[in-house]
């Protein structure tokens, strides 16, 4: 187990942080992780107000060669930090995104008028949220609405889907392609009720909602390890929350169990077209995408799953990024107080792909979709978006005999 | 789950895994590269030191014994693997230029000069004539860049300073990435109406595209431009980095960052695959050919023990120079520590020599005999046995 004393201050941790960059007064993972960790001494006040400003990316700890959990000691001390000041209602309103989910999908077609409204904006302003972005719109079909088993029943491969709330309320249809695209490729996928992962209660430093919420999804998940099942997310916060926050931060009993069969859907996926021997046509997709790396695929060092599968799509010009942070990091880029760092690292992030002349971008994060795609205008698209496009293809040019993507 | 298969998987993201890793993927083999966090070539100037020890590279390097690496590879692999760099840099957008037979000198930020041989074009004009003179810009609260230093050293040089709203050299670099900040800067510099004939600035020139930033403030004020590198963090060591793994990307190498290997698995005399931490699970990643490409001590391919020196990864047998009283010599600066020759020795292909694995190759900083802190010759080296130490592996997978 690696601490803050492991630290040799080598600053390549802040060498990668994007708050540092454009926010002068965020002193950088060194100073706000290890080097301030010497002085938080336990039953001593925070008076560290600055370590809020930490987006939770964690580029720091992924640039550590020495494994220093930087991102993880500041979470600690953003944690802390709440505990002896009181939140502000922003962050109470974001811990519970879920409650917030399941309202807003409720009554999609109202809240959606409201949140985009000028009147509404006007109260947003106030509460200390940031009115430059568009709010997400949710939808009213979402994914627990859907149908909630897919495939054949007595496959050998037998995935349990974590979509996570983004999927669940406001893409329920990316979801449903996701179910659909597994089950094609002969998993037996199931969608069972689930809530929040809990990573915005978390990055608002309720611990005790996540915690709540973490207990319940960790009940679930397990029932279906044991009997054999392979938990997949497609949304890497989600996914990074249930591999490392639900044994390291939550400290939940199954944690451990739930990380070790935890896996990223493209993962599954080049795991079944490349060992289990499935035989799929990828057909033609005549596209040049930028795929924007969400820091959370980064922090799982899994690598990027999604870009093998890419590379057997003919005709798709792919350019990988993963220098940037897109800046809105859940729900940290629509507070008021992040405004600026949230619009400057968008811009960023945005002309490294613009630079590039792409039709459309691509990444795994709902979030970074959001942001993206409104500082660059392009259309973004899920990793799955384009790996069905292609699939369908691939399908109705000589499906005779051959597997089909429903 | 099955693990996924390559041809190659080197071991270790600095610039020597990452050059045998773009070497073994110009072959057409499909390749990983696996890393625990950011290498030290982010920390390092940018310049590439091939033999800084003395002002011709090369001659100095015929000078070395038989079983420093450099020897190993020999002058054309040498001189072959420098051309292979630029062409990447090149390709990356982020051109370098240099000359193997001859050394330049940069200005460092104490204002005195160092010798290196490939620079990046924001360096080019460092290396000034006698008696040119020279204005230094520096900014607002910057850290360890002391602009005194360097005009007391320079009979014929001036400074001012610049307010760029932040005081860190990363800070201000993401401003130039920015034109209206650009703008800005340049009309002041152009009201200072420099009479001079260069002007240096720390490596702050933005992270995107710092040759056009460069020219642009060039072309404004009708003078000689150019970088002088800054302590860590470094930006040009920065943009290094990120260009190399652009050119990776781009190339379809598949990077794995995270907490690096753990444990290799072995049947008989050839490695199979080894096993990533990644976050919460170990993963497999599966190759036919292995590069181990860990670094030295300061990234933790080497680890010093109270009486000896362990390889970190296969556990392969280190040459390591006598006790532990002969590691180090008393005078810290003399440059001449024992502790510097100790590493994996390899043979004319770059295979760990002892060690009873037929598919590992070994190179960069991880080499016994490199001394790469009195030699000078940090990136040079790892350029160089990075693709040595690939075209081996390449033959072996053929
Ligand atoms: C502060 C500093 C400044 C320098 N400046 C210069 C300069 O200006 N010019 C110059 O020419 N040279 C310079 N050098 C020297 C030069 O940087 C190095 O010699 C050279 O880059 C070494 O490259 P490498 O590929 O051998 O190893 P490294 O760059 O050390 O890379 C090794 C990589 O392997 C990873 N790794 C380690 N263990 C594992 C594992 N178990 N699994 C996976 N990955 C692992 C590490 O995290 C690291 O990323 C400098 C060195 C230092 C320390
Ligand atoms: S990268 Fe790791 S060792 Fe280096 S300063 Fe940051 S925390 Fe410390
Ligand atoms: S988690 Fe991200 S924002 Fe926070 S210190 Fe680390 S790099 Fe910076
Ligand atoms: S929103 Fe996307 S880019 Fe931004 S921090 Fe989260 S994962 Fe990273």
């Amino acid at each position: 187990m690696t601490t803050f004393e492991h630290c040799v201050r080598c600053t390549l941790c802040v060498e990668n942080c994007p708050v540092f960059k454009v926010n002068p007064a965020f002193p950088g993972p060194k100073q706000a992780g290890p080097d301030a960790q010497r002085f938080r001494l336990d039953g001593e006040r925070s008076v560290d107000d600055w370590v809020k400003l930490c987006c939770q990316c964690q580029r720091c700890e992924v640039a550590c060669p020495y494994g220093v959990n930087v991102s993880e000691i500041i979470l600690k001390a953003q944690l802390k930090y709440s505990r002896e000041h009181m939140s502000p209602f922003t962050a109470h309103l974001f811990a519970n995104t879920y409650h917030l989910g399941k309202l807003g999908a409720l009554a999609a077609p109202i809240t959606n008028a409201v949140t985009s409204s000028g009147a509404a904006r006007k109260v947003m302003g106030v509460l200390g949220l940031a009115t430059n972005l568009p709010m997400p719109e949710y939808r009213f079909l979402t994914l627990n609405r859907g149908r909630r088993r897919k495939g054949k029943r007595r496959s050998s491969r037998k995935v349990v889907f974590f979509h996570g709330c983004y999927l669940g309320f406001n893409r329920p249809d990316i979801g449903r392609g996701i179910r659909d695209l597994l089950a094609g490729l002969g998993c037996r996928v199931a969608i069972p009720r689930q809530t929040c992962c809990g990573l915005p209660a978390l990055g608002n430093s309720d611990l005790e909602i996540a915690k709540k919420f973490a207990r319940k999804n960790a009940r679930m998940l397990v029932e279906y390890i044991d009997r054999g099942y392979q938990v997949v997310y497609a949304c890497t916060s989600c996914g990074l929350t249930l591999v490392h926050d639900y044994p390291e931060v939550l400290e939940l009993p199954e944690g451990r169990k739930i990380a070790e069969n935890t896996y990223n859907v493209h993962e599954v996926i080049l795991d079944l077209l490349e060992n289990d021997g499935c035989s799929v046509e990828f057909g033609e997709v005549d596209r040049t995408i930028a795929y924007h790396i969400p820091c959370h695929l980064k922090a799982l060092g899994i690598g990027y799953p999604a870009a093998g599968i890419f590379e057997k799509v003919p005709g798709l010009k792919i350019t990988v990024l993963d220098d940037h942070c897109c800046g809105l990091a859940g729900s940290y880029g629509f507070k008021k107080k992040n405004q600026q760092t949230a619009e400057k690292l968008g811009t960023i992030a945005a002309s490294a792909i613009k630079a590039l002349e792409p039709d459309a971008l691509i990444s795994d994060c709902g979030a970074c979709r959001m942001q993206l795609g409104h500082y660059t205008g392009l259309p973004a698209l899920d990793p799955s978006e384009v790996i069905i496009a292609s699939l369908e293809k691939g399908a109705s040019k000589k499906s005779r005999g051959k597997r089909r993507i429903p | 789950m099955s693990a996924y298969g390559y041809d190659a998987v080197v071991i270790g993201g600095g610039v020597s895994g990452i050059m045998a890793s773009l070497t073994l993927a110009s072959r057409g083999f499909k390749t990983a590269l696996v890393s625990r966090g950011d290498p030290v070539c982010c920390l390092s100037t940018g310049c590439i030191d091939v033999f800084s020890h003395s002002d011709e590279p090369l001659g100095g390097i015929r000078a070395l014994l038989p079983d420093h690496p450099y020897s190993l590879v020999g002058e054309k692999g040498i001189v072959d693997s420098l051309s292979f760099f630029l062409e990447i840099m090149g390709e990356a957008g982020l051109p370098y230029e240099g000359d193997p037979g001859r050394n330049r000198k940069i200005l460092t930020p104490i204002g005195s000069t160092k010798n290196t041989c490939l620079v990046p074009r924001t360096m080019a004009h460092a290396d000034m004539p006698p008696g040119e003179y020279l204005h230094v810009i520096s900014f607002q609260g910057i850290k360890d860049f002391f602009p005194s230093y360097i005009t007391s050293r320079h009979r014929n040089s001036t400074y001012s300073v610049y307010d760029a709203g932040v005081p860190t050299t990363l800070g201000i670099a993401a401003r130039f990435d920015d034109a209206s900040f650009l703008d800005a800067f340049i009309t002041w510099l152009r009201g200072l109406e420099i009479p001079l004939d260069r002007v240096a600035l720390p490596a702050v020139l933005g992270t995107i595209d710092p040759d056009s930033v460069m020219e642009k403030i060039s072309r404004a004020i009708g003078r000689k431009v150019f970088e002088i590198p800054t302590l860590p963090p470094s930006v040009p060591g920065l943009r290094l980095f990120r260009a190399l793994k652009r050119v990776m990307q781009n190339r379809g190498i598949h990077l794995y960052w995270g907490k690096g290997v753990t444990s290799v698995e072995c049947q008989g005399r050839t490695v199979e695959a080894v096993t990533l931490a990644t976050t919460g699970r170990a993963k497999r990643v599966q190759g036919r050919a292995f590069v181990l490409a860990t670094g030295s001590f300061v990234s933790g391919g080497l680890f010093a023990g109270r009486d000896s020196v362990r390889e970190t990864v296969f556990d392969l047998p280190v040459a390591a120079p006598g006790e532990r009283k002969d590691w180090f010599n008393t005078d810290f600066f003399s440059g001449a520590h024992g502790i510097e020759r100790a590493g994996v020795r390899v043979d004319r292909d770059f295979r760990p020599v002892g060690a009873k694995i037929d598919n590992l190759f070994a190179c960069g900083s991880i080499l016994a005999e490199c001394e790469i802190m009195s030699l000078q010759c940090g990136h040079g080296l790892a350029v160089a046995t990075g693709v040595a130490a690939a075209k081996s592996c390449a033959q072996e997978l053929s």
